[in-house]
């Protein structure tokens, strides 16, 4: 909502809020009055590193030359709440400098990098400790050591950062998760019960109507053998085997297949063995870097039972809807052809 | 994607009551289409109901069966594969096969419906961003392609208000095969020819076929053509495979001793339907089966088009299509 962006903005005063933290305890603008604040807003359950992130923050701004301890006040704020609402935020990362007459004085949305705590520092130091109207820095004197403390928890921060970046990489279905309980929907279904049997296996799930057979393999089974690539039935990255048939895992929802036998690029190999196509795939380079190899082995097994023509050519035009942007298509169309050949034979 | 209500139908009529009760509802067979546009919030609905569990249930709904008269109905849940390779089909009216094989990908055929191939929604980039203006997604709001990027743009069967290109293959050579969609509504089973089922934009878009809400598809007729396998579907494309028509066309001829006795004329990926155009088949009756006969009738369909700018070249890729498939036919021994 703009009109609430534009209150929140740098040089107003603060929305009148009353914050409340998860542990109970609130506070409102008045109370704060008097002193300058830091307002942090910070998603939760979207950052494992969240809680650390947020110590080192305190501790650095605490610790920020010509910045004395008793000024700032941090708050772990939820970021859907009420008070993030009238600071105009919806749902990230955002930080607020008010200065002693509740002014905002600097504020922030989205991920803080170091950089952005040395600008809050900065503005700390420069404009929430000057009296109204003025931009010069308060005499205040540094703390012994306090250079020194500062830098040491600058690095601890970037740190925290860094790890989290790494974590929030490798937990796609929570960050999911959180981004689609903040998304606005205009309706609410409930997640269902819904068995797949996939390589042979029954998979107990539960998930909303709208997952697609793609997202309900990866995201819900475990089964990351099956690509994302497009996600929009133009790459064949996602082809599975449905009821032996191939398909396009993307385009198409799980809920639809309660009776079907899906079969995966997990499900092709006999323990150790490899199926004759894989073996195939890999004898003649029928790939690079292996993104659209798990979909054009699962085309390649399938096309053995079409109507395919013999030629290199209808091997080409029967494997068109799959997109292999390494250009491997000479020893895909070659591993397709030797399989061919051998089950003819 | 916006969540909705997902429901399974006991019988056609089932479902097509349940649509029928809900102004938000669809069916979802194949989902091909569907489900791309639901990504991208081009379509919104608030139940789907699954058509695929009929296929037990009413067994004709995903069979192709040959009619007493030498016709061939397929269901509506035969899936494009399936119609391909269908051996009546590719005998009897191989302009169907080719132009189904010519379509989309081993992958998609083998999920895509007869019912929902025929439903299948414009490719126009602007339809398909919710960002833009389009008056066919939101009537009222005005075309960006007419003045805008339009080189995938149709040039026949145009208005004002919508230039988007009809982009399906199967439904093109259909109409050359005059088919005949069943369909049945709350009132019953009604039946209307191809060429009177899709409509041309005018100033709804928004409108595309004349199905009422809630009216199910449950078969296509493919009458009998004594001539129907002297035929051909010819496709032009950005790439050789798996792309959308520049320009494409559906012919079937009847040549008895160098001379026309009748055609069956249809354009794909330059109009705003499936474009059968009775004008250039009406030349071409009763004339040598010669390269300026055939140029001469890819003229009169193309009499109409309306360039708009980047498409322009579509009208005489368009003619030149013609008299290739035109010729490609009447050599046929």
């Amino acid at each position: 909502m703009p009109e609430l962006l534009t209150c929140a903005s740098v040089g107003t005063l603060a929305p009148d809020f009353a914050l409340t933290y998860a542990d109970g305890r609130s506070i409102t603008r008045h109370e704060l009055r008097g002193r300058p604040a830091i307002l942090a807003f910070y998603p939760r359950h979207w950052d494992p590193a969240r809680a650390e992130q947020l110590a080192h923050f305190n501790a650095m701004v605490s610790a920020a030359p010509g910045v004395s301890a008793e000024v700032p006040l941090l708050a772990d704020l939820d970021p859907f709440g009420e008070a993030a609402e009238q600071f105009g935020v919806c749902g990230e990362h955002a930080v607020f400098a008010l200065d002693a007459e509740g002014v905002i004085r600097w504020s922030h949305v989205g991920a803080l990098s170091a950089a952005d705590v040395d600008e809050l520092t900065d503005a700390l130091k420069s404009r929430c400790l000057a009296p109204l109207g003025t931009t010069a820095p308060p005499d205040v004197v540094p703390t012994e050591g306090r250079d020194l403390l500062f830098q040491q928890t600058r690095r601890q921060f970037i740190a925290t950062v860094l790890a989290a970046a790494v974590v929030l990489a490798a937990t796609p279905v929570e960050a999911k998760a959180e981004s689609v309980s903040g998304a606005l929907t205009p309706k609410s279904v409930d997640a269902i019960p819904v068995t797949l049997n996939v390589n042979g296996r029954a998979v107990a799930l539960t998930i909303e109507p709208r997952v697609t057979l793609l997202d309900a393999l990866r995201e819900y089974a475990g089964l990351t053998g099956t690509k994302k690539g497009c996600d929009h039935g133009q790459c064949g990255a996602c082809t599975v085997h449905i009821d032996g048939r191939r398909q396009l895992s993307c385009l198409t929802f799980a809920v639809m297949h309660t009776n079907a036998k899906i079969t995966t690029v997990e499900g092709l190999a006999s323990g150790d063995t490899l199926h004759a196509m894989q073996a195939a795939f890999i004898k003649h380079d029928g790939f690079q870097c292996g993104y659209c190899t798990p979909g054009q082995l699962m085309s390649a097994t399938a096309l053995l039972r079409e109507p395919c023509g013999t030629a290199d050519a209808d091997v080409k035009e029967c494997m068109s809807g799959n997109i292999c942007r390494c250009g491997a298509y000479p020893g895909i169309v070659a591993a397709i052809q030797e399989v061919r050949a051998t089950s003819r034979g | 994607m916006r969540p909705f209500d997902y429901t399974t139908a006991t019988s056609s009529a089932d479902a097509a009551r349940m649509v029928a009760a809900d102004p938000n509802a669809r069916f979802i067979a194949g989902g091909t289409t569907l489900v791309d546009l639901m990504k991208l919030e081009v379509e919104t609905p608030d139940r789907l109901v699954d058509l695929n569990m009929l296929a037990e249930k009413e067994p004709a709904l995903a069979q192709i069966t040959e009619l007493p008269d030498g016709g061939v109905r397929i269901g509506a849940l035969v899936r494009n594969s399936d119609t391909a390779w269908n051996t009546t089909i590719k005998s009897r009216f191989p302009v169907l096969s080719e132009a189904l094989l010519a379509g989309a990908s081993g992958q998609i055929r083998n999920m895509a419906t007869v019912g929902g191939n025929l439903l299948q929604r414009t490719r126009c980039w602007y339809f398909r961003d919710t960002a833009m203006p389009c008056n066919k997604r939101e009537p009222g709001s005005g075309c960006s392609a007419i003045a805008g990027h339009n080189r995938m743009h149709a040039v026949l069967g145009t208005s004002s208000s919508c230039i988007a290109t009809s982009p399906g293959d199967m439904p093109v050579a259909m109409a050359a095969l005059g088919a005949v969609v069943r369909v049945r509504g709350a009132s019953g089973e009604r039946t209307i020819p191809i060429t009177a089922f899709h409509v041309v934009p005018g100033a709804h878009p928004e409108k595309e076929t004349v199905l009422r809400h809630g009216e199910l598809i449950t078969a296509v007729d493919i009458p009998a053509l004594a001539y129907g396998q002297r035929s051909h579907y010819r496709k032009v494309r950005d790439r050789a495979s798996y792309a959308f028509a520049l320009a494409s066309a559906a012919v079937v001829l009847d040549v008895q001793g160098g001379t026309v006795r009748n055609a069956r004329i249809a354009l794909g990926g330059v109009a705003t339907k499936p474009w059968r155009s009775t004008d250039a088949e009406r030349h071409l009756i009763g004339k040598r089966a010669t390269p300026e006969v055939f140029r001469a009738a890819a003229d009169v369909a193309l009499a109409g088009a309306v360039p708009r700018g980047e498409n322009a070249f579509k009208i005489e890729l368009a003619k030149r299509t013609l008299v290739r498939a035109l010729t490609t036919v009447a050599e046929m021994a």
